[in-house]
């Protein structure tokens, strides 16, 4: 089964026979959102049934639009969130990937800021790095982008997007070895981007965070994790009582190949490898079950096919 | 830009220093102080790295005294101020009150005050300056600067008074000369420090 990541908006009237419907259909809902009278649902849905839920939802005022990154973590990375800069390109930029479904946590460093005394520490590595893909938010002059770079980018394995004021060539050519994607003309600017010009730049940013993600998609395809991410926190949800208390907007948050369950690891480590997911296969046989970084969260890294040998 | 007589941002990098530009337009806009800047010249160059500010602001209007906003009324038992600005109240209060007690300063309502002391000179009280605007306006005048130079370029310098200002900060030590480039800058502008 083929599932595609969709925004489903509608009324709120009703709702619930689409949530039954995509649940029924073997899809996954990822994060509802009830705002006054519309909900808006992100979910993976299997390609065949989109048409059968735009027709449901049709009477209900819904609407069902593709959003390439629901189902995604993605860290937007500044060099700093200092009160005087305010407002950074980086708010509207986490705001506006966040509409496109993905989850966006904004990592500001410490010490990012300047050319020579640039740094990154071992916490934000890891951070970043319990991600799906990391934006970098640079700043405008080439010189200082070219000098610090390297230093930012040092122990990190997830795709890297880099913006900056810089036209995308300028950056092509200054970022050695290259990453896996750039979009120029981002670079520090202190006010809210509201015309048309500005938000076709960030469409841009959009373009490109989705076309390595699904670069990153077609390799994970090769070799699929031995569950599916989205089934991982179905289980998780029906199974753990406890984390209907927490207050995160997503108590789970999922990923490409894993998922961050904001639950104490110390506590619930061992509860969630026990849990069995299917004929006595548990999460603890088919993943790695973390403790993460970022406060006391658990993160759930699913392992390859290939070495479980384990599909379900 | 109308506003501004002079308004320069030079940096060796084009493009740079046209975001540099526009962000400068912003900050000054946003902290509203286009009106009171006559000249402004920025130099960047982040090679060094160095920033640069430099500019002469318009004339600034003068301490504001207890006349300019109120009536004083001196009668033998008492002074009566009646204050026809409530702006200048606060800062007022907090003078009269270190200067005659407490106990000796009245207000019955928002705008009178009323002293309970003797055989006062009126003009004295008059004269009593409240509020330096210039002070305060310099003051936001280099912090929006400090909000313009590139983030973490924390060894600064800055210079305010005469209605000239400058800022000059880097995240390295300063040049020891920089007093000289700051002269320089000025020079560009058709000024002298």
């Amino acid at each position: 089964m083929n599932l595609v990541p969709v925004t489903y908006k509608g009324g709120i009237y009703r709702h619930d026979e689409i949530v039954d419907l995509i649940e029924d259909l073997g899809g996954y809902i990822i994060q509802k959102h009830v705002l006054a009278q519309e909900v808006v649902l992100q979910a993976l849905v299997p390609r065949e049934d989109i048409e059968l839920i735009a027709r449901i939802g049709k009477p209900l005022t819904g609407e069902i639009t593709p959003s390439p990154l629901v189902g995604t973590e993605i860290a937007v990375v500044t060099m700093s969130l200092e009160i005087h800069h305010l407002p950074h390109a980086s708010c509207d930029v986490a705001e506006y990937i966040r509409r496109f479904g993905a989850k966006t946590n904004m990592v500001g460093l410490a010490r990012g800021f300047g050319k020579r005394i640039a740094q990154l520490n071992d916490e934000e590595r890891d951070v970043i790095n319990e991600h799906d893909l990391a934006v970098y938010l640079l700043g405008d002059f080439e010189t200082c982008i070219e000098h610090k770079f390297p230093v930012l980018r040092r122990g990190i394995h997830v795709p890297i997007v880099v913006l900056g004021g810089p036209s995308t060539e300028t950056l092509k050519k200054i970022i050695d070895p290259p990453v896996d994607g750039y979009v120029g003309n981002v670079g520090r600017f202190m006010h809210r981007t509201k015309e048309s010009d500005e938000l076709e730049m960030l469409d841009q940013v959009v373009t490109e965070i989705t076309r390595v993600l699904d670069k990153k998609r077609d390799e994970t395809a090769k070799d699929p994790p031995s569950v599916s991410p989205a089934r991982l926190m179905d289980i998780i949800e029906s199974q753990v009582e406890e984390i209907h208390e927490v207050l995160s907007p997503t108590p789970v948050t999922v990923q490409m190949t894993g998922i961050r369950v904001k639950l104490p690891y110390d506590t619930f480590a061992p509860v969630l490898k026990g849990i069995t997911i299917e004929e006595g296969v548990t999460i603890g046989e088919v993943a790695d079950v973390l403790p993460s970084r970022m406060r006391d969260y658990i993160l759930i890294r699913v392992k390859p096919f290939s070495e479980t040998n384990i599909m379900v | 830009m109308d506003a501004i007589e002079y308004f320069e941002v030079e940096c060796p990098e084009v493009a740079g220093g046209n975001y540099y530009r526009r962000i400068a337009d912003v900050v000054l806009l946003d902290h509203n102080l286009l009106r009171v800047i006559k000249k402004l010249h920025i130099f960047i160059d982040p090679q060094v790295p160095i920033f640069i500010a430099v500019g002469v602001t318009k004339k600034i209007p003068h301490v504001v005294r207890i006349r300019d906003f109120a009536d004083v009324n001196v009668q033998e038992q008492k002074v009566t101020i009646s204050i026809g600005d409530e702006a200048y109240l606060a800062p007022l209060l907090k003078i009269l009150w270190e200067e005659y007690g407490k106990e000796r300063v009245n207000q019955p309502d928002r705008f009178t005050i009323v002293l309970n002391i003797e055989g006062a000179d009126r003009a004295r009280i008059e004269e009593i300056p409240v509020i330096d605007p210039s002070e305060s306006l310099y003051k936001d005048l280099i912090y929006a600067l400090q909000v313009i130079q590139p983030e973490g370029f924390k060894v600064r310098r800055q210079y305010y008074g005469k209605e000239k200002f400058y800022l000059v900060a880097s995240e390295n030590t300063l040049p020891e000369h920089f007093e000289d480039l700051v002269r320089e800058k000025f020079a560009l502008m058709g000024e002298s420090l």
